[in-house]
């Protein structure tokens, strides 16, 4: 073996799809032990590359090394005996069985023809321990959080003796008090010698646990440099090409004055005001979303009654919801928030054309191409079908469909996970403006800053119920934490 | 920015091969097999007999066009066949006791439409796991209670206005035929043409936006059974005018006529996906393999080896031709 060789070595990789390049020409590589952070936007052709390296997809030109000598990878299988590891965004776990049974998947330890679960749940004890995970290898996958849930997947990459690790944006469903468990994991599998490539939308952890950074845009390497050595500033410039205006700019005119649009109480008190932006804070599981598909009449919940514009309304059910003007942009767009195989005209009218027997085509299609202008959404034409369109088109499909059945109180949860820095700025900016317009917004996420930056107060919820509320002048991330882990006020 | 460089899809409108087999890959197939089938015995291709076929397969076609809008709920409705025997003994009986064919007819289309209605609603209420469950049940009651009510005999000679409608023609289109066409318009109208409609594509495409949409999804859910076992009575009271009776054991096996008629026709068991036209092109590739392969003396026994065949390379077809679209 030559020790000064990369792990990994991406020479002059060139692919396109249907004459349309997406990458070209991109140097990468992977030295053993290294955390080498890979970002871009959606579409800057990160998971064509990872593809290429995990070999689902054949490059058009270039070469891979793997420690040194050129190979060819025939597939997947070849990847994997290689040494080459995925750790999914969709996790790829089969809920039913154990944690023991999942790491083993297709590969378990067999003796005289019977499956030899001793020993299958000892190694899994072995791996998860040496990850500093306290799992149960017997329990069921499904009753795990999905932070758990993701150091199973990596318990399987290391018992599989994965020496190159990809992740692809393993933290986007996390809150940061999991990540934090993940990256101890990142950070005991780097000093075993394992090269972990790392995709992530999320800057900060990108500074926080990796050892370079590479940065793609538009199928092109831009940037190449040990994390240590660049700055937020820089990166941002690299992924989207220029300065990126302040992204979390002015804040919104104080507006405690204004009429009440969202009233909650009960044993969760909660008010949102007319062009208020109201945020959401707490670690995983505390109930942020519970209590959004809760008011929206989609969960049950009991202990509260919801007020609408000062009158007691109750809310049975989403059409209850939807018709005292409240819209829910959930958590999960692609299984709760749209319809992936209808068209994107479909999407927008499903909500608000719904309170008349025939379609009006003409007056819809009108109104879609409407929302498509202002909101900037990328689509080649109403008749597209959404599963085509990036995360953040996407999510603006959630939105136009809400703003086109008239929605009033906007209840957001997580509107920008899994969203590349660019879209997320328009989506702030939409955000924004539907305040400016008179809506009431409650939003919830994992992002501290996003919420810092956004919100006129923060509410921050420790298991199900309000632990405190700050205003925009007092959040700090301190004092939100220390909020969200139980601390008092 | 750049994601103008993801390769952008073509609009559904593009005139492409890909897309013209997606739209017309049932009915090219339906006219290879009307080609062959023509080369092969000169008496297929012969007015009577193409109007014949029709015949043939109206009353399949009608029971297909319920279980397509069940179908594209991702639901399935096995109940439809024995829907079709208690409908089509109770139609004549009716008559037999003295009731009007036109009353007996209205009240039998009400009785296979509540009928569906029930299976639509213990799928909701109960919160029973699949649709599977609700309707196999129904499928043994309706069945059951056909024999009960018909001791087991078929109930014969039935007034000549109602047997109109299975037997007679308006001019030279046999009448089942018309009343094909105007369920389907009528079908063709609903699904695509109505917010109702959109919420059955809706449901079956993703459930869970669909209610966090505001369709009212269990409402939907029933109406959607409803309409499948109302097209089961329809297609009773043509297969009783045909054959001049009611007889307890019609539609024995017809729920898996429908949905193999459906899922020829492009439908996906996924949901989300089917149209009014390509059911009922799958309702007449049925109907023109078992008229050809009788013109060719082909048996009973091989007939079904074929038609179990041809269902599973339809849909294999189908499989193939979405992959190559991507």
């Amino acid at each position: 073996m030559n020790h000064s060789a990369p792990l990994l070595e991406v020479r002059n990789i060139s692919k396109s799809f249907g004459g349309i390049a997406v990458l070209e020409a991109v140097h990468f590589d992977l030295r053993a032990g290294e955390v080498h952070a890979l970002v871009g936007e959606n579409g800057a052709g990160k998971s064509t590359l990872m593809n290429v390296v995990s070999g689902v997809v054949r490059p058009d030109a270039g070469q891979l090394l793997w420690e040194g000598r050129p190979i060819q990878l025939e597939g997947p299988r070849h990847a994997r005996a290689l040494g080459i590891g995925f750790v999914h965004q969709e996790l790829a776990l089969v809920p039913q069985l154990s944690v023991a049974e999942n790491v083993f998947l297709g590969r378990h330890p067999v003796i005289r023809g019977f499956v030899n679960f001793r020993q299958m749940h000892e190694r899994t004890q072995r791996v998860l321990e040496h990850l500093e995970h306290r799992i149960d290898s017997h329990r069921p996958v499904a009753e795990l959080s999905l932070a758990e849930r993701q150091i199973v997947e990596i318990a399987r990459a290391v018992v599989f003796e994965s020496r190159l690790i990809i992740m692809d944006e393993p933290t986007a469903p996390l809150a940061d008090r999991d990540a934090e468990a993940l990256f101890r994991s990142i950070r005991l599998l780097r000093v075993r010698g394992v090269g972990v490539i790392y995709i992530s939308h999320r800057l900060q952890e990108i500074f926080e646990i990796s050892d370079r950074v590479t940065v793609l845009r538009d199928g092109q390497r831009v940037l190449t440099q040990p994390t240590s050595q660049v700055t937020r500033e820089e990166l941002v410039r690299a992924m989207i090409g220029t300065e990126l205006k302040e992204r979390l700019g002015s804040a919104v005119a104080s507006s405690a004055q204004a009429e009440e649009l969202l009233r909650i109480q009960g044993s969760i008190r909660l008010t949102v005001h007319r062009g208020e932006i109201v945020g959401l804070a707490g670690l995983a599981g505390a109930g942020r979303t519970r209590l959004l598909e809760w008011l929206f009449g989609a969960a049950r919940a009991a202990g509260s009654e919801v007020l609408v514009s000062g009158r007691r309304v109750k809310l049975r059910s989403p059409v209850d919801a939807i018709r005292q003007g409240l819209a829910l942009v959930p958590d999960d767009r692609k299984t709760k928030g749209l319809i992936l195989g209808a068209s994107v005209l479909d999407n927008i009218a499903l909500a608000g054309g719904r309170t008349r027997f025939w379609i009006r085509r003409s007056q819809e299609e009108r109104a879609a191409q409407q929302w498509i202008g202002s909101l900037r959404i990328k689509a080649a034409a109403v008749s597209q079908p959404v599963v085509y369109l990036s995360g953040g088109t996407q999510q603006k499909v959630v939105l136009a469909k809400w703003l086109f059945a008239g929605a009033r109180v906007f209840l957001l949860d997580e509107p920008t996970r899994g969203i590349d820095v660019g879209a997320k700025a328009e989506i702030y900016d939409m955000i924004r403006t539907l305040a400016r317009d008179g809506a009431a917004v409650l939003m919830a996420s994992s992002e501290l800053e996003e919420l810092m930056g956004l919100a006129d107060r923060i509410v921050v919820m420790h298991r199900g119920g309000i632990a405190g509320e700050v205003t925009r002048a007092e959040a700090t991330e301190e004092r939100i934490m220390h909020l969200a882990t139980g601390g008092s006020d | 920015m750049s994601e103008a460089i993801r390769p952008a899809p073509k609009p559904r409108h593009v005139l492409s091969l890909a897309n013209l087999l997606r739209r017309f890959g049932p009915l090219l197939g339906l006219l290879i097999l009307c080609g062959a089938l023509g080369g092969a015995s000169d008496r297929f291709l012969t007015a009577d007999n193409l109007l014949n076929v029709c015949r043939q397969s109206a009353v399949n076609a009608l029971v297909s066009l319920g279980q397509l809008v069940v179908i594209i709920t991702a639901g399935i409705d096995l109940s439809v066949g024995s829907i079709l025997g208690l409908c089509c003994v109770t139609v004549a009986l009716l008559m037999h006791g003295g009731v009007p064919p036109l009353i007996s007819v209205m009240g039998v289309l009400a009785l296979g439409a509540a009928l569906g209605a029930i299976n639509g609603i213990l799928l909701t209420k109960l919160h029973l796991p699949h649709p599977f469950i609700p309707t196999l049940g129904m499928m043994n009651v309706a069945r059951g209670l056909a024999l009960v009510i018909s001791g087991g005999f078929p109930v014969s000679e039935l007034p000549s206005g109602f047997r109109f409608w299975g037997a007679g023609s308006l001019g030279w289109i046999p009448a089942p035929v018309i009343l094909v066409i105007l369920f389907s318009a009528a079908f063709y109208g609903f699904l695509s043409r109505t917010t109702i409609g959109r919420d059955i594509y809706a449901i079956g495409g993703n459930w869970q936006a669909a209610r966090l949409s505001g369709v009212p999804v269990d409402a939907r859910l029933v109406l959607v059974y409803a309409l499948s076992g109302l097209t089961a009575a329809a297609g009773a009271i043509v297969l009783a005018g045909r054959m001049n009776s009611g007889f307890p054991l019609a539609g024995v096996g017809g729920e898996l006529d429908s949905i193999a008629a459906v899922v020829i026709g492009g439908a996906s068991f996924l949901g989300g996906v089917g149209t009014v036209s390509g059911t009922l092109v799958g309702a007449l590739i049925m109907g023109v393999l078992r008229n050809g392969l009788n013109l060719l003396n082909v048996s009973a026994a091989w007939q079904t080896v074929v038609i179990g065949i041809v269902i599973v390379a339809a849909v294999w077809v189908d499989i193939v031709r979405q992959r190559a679209v991507g």
